[in-house]
C-alpha cells in the first residue's frame, strides 16, 4: 500500500454540532454506503448513542475516494467518543490519526468541548481541518465563528469549508480538504511491528476484536504478536478493515487502520492504548501515551429484586466485555442486600452503563448516589484510599483527607457570569480565571472538588443558565480538604448506609437534612428511637421518633381467622422488607430516600 | 389427612350468618345487603339445605354455643325466626347450658322477636349500639339513635337475656369526651358484656376515601377503656372484650382457643378437623350452589404444624389468659412455645408477661398487639 494514498482522520466537535451527520455524508459521498442503506448516524452502534445523539463506542471506517487530482485515496475515518468522560479513549483514537476535521456549529460557535477536543488533537500534533456546519440555517454567523476559532483556539479558519451536513452542501469540499490538508502517514514496513490498539469490542464468535492502527511493520493472519502492556502473546486469526462492516484482508501495513482477531477471551487483555508488536522481534519501545484508565466516579448497583443478583453479575460481566473501563466488585448494603460497587470514568459513563444494563440486559437495578474516591493520610504516614464512608478509619487516625479535584471550564453568554460564579462558589469551587472570548461570551475556569461536581452540578448549571452554558473538565488530582465523616446513629447504633463525607462547614446542614428525612421515613417502633448525626464522638443533630401508639382492633368477624392471619402475614411481609438495626425496623424506602437526600440536600 | 367432615371430636360451636341489613353502614365491609322481595325466605331454604348436607357428613352434633350474626339478624321477622330456630333444631342437639347469642340492631329489634328468642333457647343478645352519641351514629350511617339503643338494651334485659353491646372508637370527629360518655352509658345500661372495636377503613365502603390521617388516635381511647371498665366490674378477658364475672362470651373464646366451629350461610367461616374454610360471599352464589346439592365453599386451607402453632399463638395472645405453657407445648411441642417466647423477647418487657405457667400480653401489649402478632404469625 502506498502510504501517500492513505489519510487517517477523526472528526471532533462539541456535542450536537453535527459530527455524526457529517460522517454519514462522507460515507454516502464516497459511495462506501449506498444511500438506500443509510440510516442516521450509521457509525454509532448503540441504540443509546442514536437516541442521545452522541458517540460512545467509536467505529472506524475505510472509504475509497477518487480525488480531483485523479488519484484514488483510502480515507480512514476514526470516530471518537464525544464526551469528556472518555477523553483518554479520544486521545488514543486521535493518536491513530494524522489529522482531524473540527466541526463547529456556525449558529452556536465555539463551545467547551470544541476547545477541549481541539486541544487534545493539538496535543497529538494533528493537522486540524476546520469546518463550519449548519451554514444553511438563517441564524448561522460564520464570520464571527471563524473569529472565535482564531481567538480561542488559534486556528486560522478564514478559508474554512462552510457546509451543511444535513443537506450535503459543501461536503465534497471537506473530502478534498482531507486529502490536501491532512498529511499522509509515514512508517517503515521493514521496521519491527508497532500497532496501536485504539479501541476494542467483544464478538461472540471471534472473541475480542482490537481496532488497530499500524505504525511500523505489518500485521498478517497467522503471525504471533506480543501485547506490550500486558505481556501476552497471541496468534492472529484474522486481520481486516472496516467497510464499515468487517472484511478480512491479507495484511495491514504501515499507516493502515483495521482490526485484528486473535481469540482473545476478555477485553481486559486488550487495553486501549497498548502497542502490538511482533512476538519474534519486539519493537524497541511501545508507542507513547499508554496509560491504564482509572475509574473516578463510583456508585453501587443493586438488583431491585434481591434474587436477581446473579443476573446483574452476568450483565455487568457482559458489559465489561465491551467496556473495560467499568470496574466492579461485590458489595453488601444493609438496605439493598447484595450488589456491586462499580467504578466509572465519569458521570455520563455511569448513566450510560445503567441504561445499557437496563436496556440490553433487562436488569432492573437501583443505583446509589455516585461518590468519589478519597485519599486518606493516616497519622502513621500511610496513605489509603476510601471508596465509601465505611472505609474511613477512626477520626483519631486521620491526618488529612484528600479529595479529587477537577479543573472546570464553563462557556456562557456574559449575562450568566454572576449566577455561574455564585454556583461555583457554592460548590466549593476556587476561582481560576475568566476571559471574554467575544464581547458576548465568557469562559470561566474553576477548580472544584469532583464530589461537588457529580452531586448535581450539571443540572444546576443548566437551570441557572437556561441551557446556554457548556462545560468541560479535566481531572487535576487530589487536594487536601477540610472534610469530615458524618455518622448517623439510630438508637445509638451507627448505620453505615446513612453516613457520608462532606465539608466540615456543611456537616450540620446536611446532617440535619438526613436526620429529618429519616425521622419522617422510619416508622414508629414500640419504643422511642433517637436518631443522631455525629462527627467523631460529637453529636451535632438529634431527633426522636416517638413510640408507636396506633393499632387497629378490627372485628375478627364470625371467626374468619384466615383473613385475620393473612392481614397479619401481610404486615409481617412489610416488616420483612425492612432492615433491622438493633431492634429498629427501617424500611427500604428510607435507604432509597437517603440517596435523594444526598442528591438534593442544599435547597 | 383428616377428613374435614369427620364428626367433631369435642364441643362444637355453630355460627349462622344472616346476610341482610336495612341499609349498609358507611364503614361496613361485611357480606350483607338490603333483601329483595322473597330473598329472606330463599335464604332460609338454602340454609336448611346446607345444614342437611352437613348432617349427611357429620350427623347431628352437640352444640356448646351458637351465634347468629350478620348483617342484621333482626331483619328477619318473628315468624322467620321461628322457622330459623326450627331449622337449626332439626340439625343439632344443644348442651344443657348452651350459650346461644343473637345479634340485634336497636332500630329493628321488636318484642315479637324477643319473645321467639326467649321461647326458644337464645340466652344472649348482642346489641349493635356502636355509640351513644346521635351525631356519631348519624355519621356512621346507623338507622338508630341513642335513645333506641337504650330501649333495645332495656327490653332485652327485661326479657331475661344476658346483654352484650358493641361500641366503636376512633370515629371521624369523635372526641375523647364523647368516647368516655359512650362508655359511661354502656356501663350504666345494665349490659354485662361490652365489645370495643376501633374503626378500620375498608376498601369498597363509602368511607374508603376518608382521610385516615384525620381520624382521632384510638390509642388513648382504648387505653382509657382498659383503665375504666375494670373499675366498673368489667374485666378484660380478650383484646376487644370486657365482661362482668361469668358473662364472657364462650362462643368467642372458642375461636381463640382453636375450638371447632361450623359456619353456615354466605361468607361464613368454619373450622373442623384442622380445616378452615369460608363460604361463598354472595347470597345468590350461595343459594345456587346449595340448591344444586353442593357445599358453597369459596376457599379452604389446612395449615401445617408450624403454621398452626403460629396461628394458635396469635389467637391465644388475644385472650387475657394468654398461652398456657403446658397446654401449648403439649399440643405443638416445647420448641414451639420457646419460639414464641423468644420472638416476644425482642419487644420491650412491659408488653408481655412470661412466667412459669405461660405467656400473655399486658394491657400495654394489647394496645399494640397487631405489631406483636405480626412477628409471630
Amino acid at each position: 500500500m502506498d502510504l501517500d494514498r492513505i489519510r487517517n482522520f477523526s472528526i471532533i466537535a462539541h456535542v450536537d454540532h453535527g459530527k455524526s451527520t457529517l460522517a454519514d455524508r462522507l460515507l454516502e459521498d464516497t459511495g462506501t454506503v449506498e444511500k438506500r442503506n443509510m440510516k442516521d448516524q450509521l457509525l454509532d452502534m448503540l441504540d443509546i448513542e442514536r437516541e442521545r445523539g452522541m458517540t460512545i463506542k467509536s467505529v472506524p471506517v475505510r472509504m475509497n475516494y477518487k480525488a480531483k487530482d485523479g488519484r484514488e485515496y483510502i480515507l480512514n475515518l476514526i470516530d471518537t467518543p464525544g464526551h469528556v468522560d472518555f477523553s483518554y479513549e479520544v486521545s488514543r483514537s486521535l493518536a491513530a490519526c494524522e489529522g482531524a476535521v473540527l466541526v463547529v456549529d456556525a449558529t452556536q460557535g465555539v463551545e467547551a468541548q470544541t476547545v477541549a477536543n481541539s486541544y487534545l488533537a493539538v496535543d497529538q500534533d494533528l493537522e486540524l481541518v476546520p469546518v463550519l456546519n449548519k451554514i444553511d440555517l438563517p441564524s448561522a454567523h460564520p464570520e464571527e465563528v471563524k473569529k472565535e476559532l482564531l481567538e480561542i483556539i488559534g486556528i486560522d479558519a478564514s478559508d474554512a469549508a462552510e457546509i451543511s451536513a444535513k443537506t450535503g452542501q459543501g461536503v465534497p469540499e471537506v473530502l478534498e480538504r482531507i486529502v490536501k490538508d491532512i498529511p499522509a502517514p509515514f512508517g517503515d514496513e521493514k521496521a519491527p511491528l508497532q500497532a496501536l490498539i485504539f479501541d476494542s469490542v467483544y464478538d461472540n464468535y471471534k472473541g475480542v476484536i482490537c481496532y488497530v492502527r499500524v505504525v511500523n511493520g505489518t500485521l498478517a493472519a497467522g503471525k504471533t504478536v506480543h501485547f506490550m502492556a500486558t505481556g501476552q502473546d497471541y496468534q492472529l486469526d484474522e486481520v481486516g478493515v472496516f467497510k464499515p462492516e468487517m472484511v478480512a484482508v491479507e495484511q495491514l501495513g504501515p499507516g493502515e487502520v483495521g482490526y485484528i482477531a486473535a481469540s482473545i477471551k476478555t477485553i481486559d487483555e486488550a487495553h486501549v492504548g497498548d502497542t502490538i508488536t511482533d512476538a519474534a522481534r519486539h519493537a524497541a519501545a511501545p508507542l507513547p501515551g499508554y496509560r491504564k484508565v482509572k475509574p473516578v466516579v463510583f456508585c453501587g448497583y443493586y438488583p431491585v429484586e434481591r434474587e436477581n443478583i446473579n443476573q446483574l453479575r452476568e450483565a455487568l460481566e457482559k458489559l465489561q466485555i465491551n467496556d473495560s473501563a467499568i470496574s466492579f466488585e461485590p458489595e453488601n448494603s444493609v438496605a439493598l442486600g447484595f450488589g456491586f460497587r462499580c467504578g466509572f470514568l465519569g458521570l455520563l459513563h455511569m448513566e450510560i452503563s445503567k441504561e445499557r444494563l437496563d436496556r440490553e440486559f433487562g436488569v432492573d437495578l437501583v443505583a446509589t448516589a455516585p461518590n468519589v474516591v478519597y485519599q486518606i493520610l493516616l497519622t502513621n504516614g500511610e496513605l489509603m484510599e476510601a471508596h465509601r464512608p465505611s472505609d474511613f478509619p477512626d477520626a483519631g487516625r486521620i491526618q488529612e483527607i484528600r479529595e479529587p479535584y477537577i479543573k472546570l471550564s464553563i462557556f456562557m453568554p456574559k449575562e450568566f457570569v454572576g449566577t455561574v460564579m455564585q454556583l461555583c462558589q457554592d460548590k466549593r469551587g476556587t476561582y481560576d480565571g475568566m476571559d471574554y472570548l467575544t464581547p458576548e461570551r465568557v469562559r470561566l475556569t474553576y477548580d472544584m472538588p469532583l464530589a461537588e461536581f457529580i452531586l448535581d452540578f450539571n443540572d444546576k448549571l443548566k437551570s441557572c443558565t437556561r441551557g446556554y452554558a457548556s462545560l468541560d473538565y479535566d481531572h487535576i488530582g487530589f487536594k487536601p480538604g477540610n472534610l469530615v465523616k458524618v455518622d448517623m446513629l439510630i438508637q445509638d447504633e451507627p448505620v453505615d448506609a446513612f453516613s457520608f463525607i462532606c465539608h466540615a462547614d456543611q456537616a450540620y446542614h446536611r446532617g440535619f437534612a438526613v436526620v429529618a428525612k429519616l425521622k419522617e421515613l422510619i416508622p414508629r417502633q414500640l419504643f422511642e428511637v433517637p436518631i443522631q448525626a455525629a462527627v467523631g464522638k460529637k453529636v451535632i443533630v438529634r431527633m426522636n421518633i416517638k413510640a408507636v401508639r396506633k393499632d387497629v382492633l378490627a372485628k375478627c368477624y364470625g371467626g374468619d381467622i384466615t383473613r385475620k392471619r393473612k392481614l397479619l402475614e401481610k404486615q409481617k411481609e412489610g416488616k420483612k422488607r425492612m432492615k433491622e438495626i438493633g431492634h429498629v425496623a427501617i424500611p427500604q424506602e428510607a435507604f432509597l430516600a437517603f440517596m435523594d437526600v444526598t442528591k438534593a440536600e442544599d435547597k | 389427612m383428616n377428613n374435614p367432615f369427620e364428626p367433631p371430636s369435642g364441643r362444637l360451636a355453630l355460627y349462622v350468618h344472616i346476610p341482610f341489613c336495612e341499609r349498609k353502614c358507611n364503614y361496613c365491609a361485611f357480606e350483607s345487603a338490603v333483601p329483595a322481595a322473597g330473598e329472606t325466605d330463599a335464604y332460609l331454604d338454602a340454609l336448611g339445605r346446607e345444614l342437611d348436607l352437613w348432617q349427611r357428613r357429620i350427623g347431628r352434633p352437640l352444640l356448646e354455643t351458637c351465634y347468629f350474626g350478620g348483617g342484621t339478624p333482626t331483619v328477619l321477622s318473628a315468624a322467620q325466626w321461628r322457622r330459623l330456630a326450627r331449622i337449626v333444631e332439626e340439625h343439632f342437639y344443644f348442651a344443657d347450658d348452651a350459650e346461644v347469642t343473637a345479634e340485634a340492631n336497636p332500630n329493628s329489634l321488636n318484642a315479637d322477636q324477643l319473645r321467639v328468642w326467649r321461647d326458644w333457647r337464645v340466652t344472649r343478645v348482642s346489641v349493635g349500639v356502636q355509640s351513644f352519641d346521635d351525631a356519631e351514629l348519624h355519621a356512621l350511617g346507623r338507622l338508630h339513635n341513642a335513645c333506641q339503643a337504650r330501649d333495645a338494651i332495656s327490653a332485652s334485659l327485661a326479657s331475661g337475656f344476658a346483654v352484650s353491646l358493641d361500641l366503636m372508637f376512633a370515629l371521624p370527629g369523635q372526641t375523647f369526651a364523647g368516647w368516655a360518655a359512650s362508655l359511661h352509658e354502656a356501663v350504666r345500661s345494665g349490659a354485662g358484656h361490652i365489645s370495643l372495636y376501633q374503626l378500620s377503613i375498608e376498601k369498597g365502603t363509602p368511607w374508603e376515601t376518608l382521610d385516615q390521617t384525620k381520624l382521632p388516635d384510638g390509642y388513648e381511647m382504648y387505653r382509657w377503656a382498659q383503665w375504666y371498665l375494670p373499675r366498673k366490674g368489667f374485666g378484660q378477658y380478650e383484646i376487644a372484650n370486657f365482661a362482668k364475672p361469668g358473662l364472657c362470651s364462650r362462643h368467642n373464646l372458642n375461636y381463640w382457643r382453636e375450638g371447632e366451629y361450623l359456619g353456615a350461610g354466605p361468607a361464613a367461616a368454619g373450622y373442623l378437623g384442622g380445616w378452615r374454610w369460608k363460604n361463598a360471599g354472595s347470597l345468590s352464589a350461595y343459594i345456587k350452589r346449595v340448591n344444586a346439592g353442593t357445599f358453597a365453599f369459596a376457599s379452604g386451607e389446612r395449615l401445617d404444624a408450624e403454621a398452626s402453632a403460629r396461628e394458635a399463638s396469635v389467637l391465644a395472645l388475644r385472650t387475657a389468659a394468654g398461652i398456657g405453657r403446658k397446654e401449648f407445648a403439649g399440643r405443638y411441642g416445647t420448641a414451639a412455645f420457646d419460639y414464641v417466647a423468644d420472638r416476644l423477647r425482642q419487644f420491650p418487657g412491659d408488653l408481655y408477661e412470661l412466667t412459669e405457667s405461660g405467656v400473655r400480653l399486658t394491657k400495654k401489649g394489647m394496645r399494640v398487639a397487631n405489631i406483636i402478632w405480626a412477628e409471630l404469625v
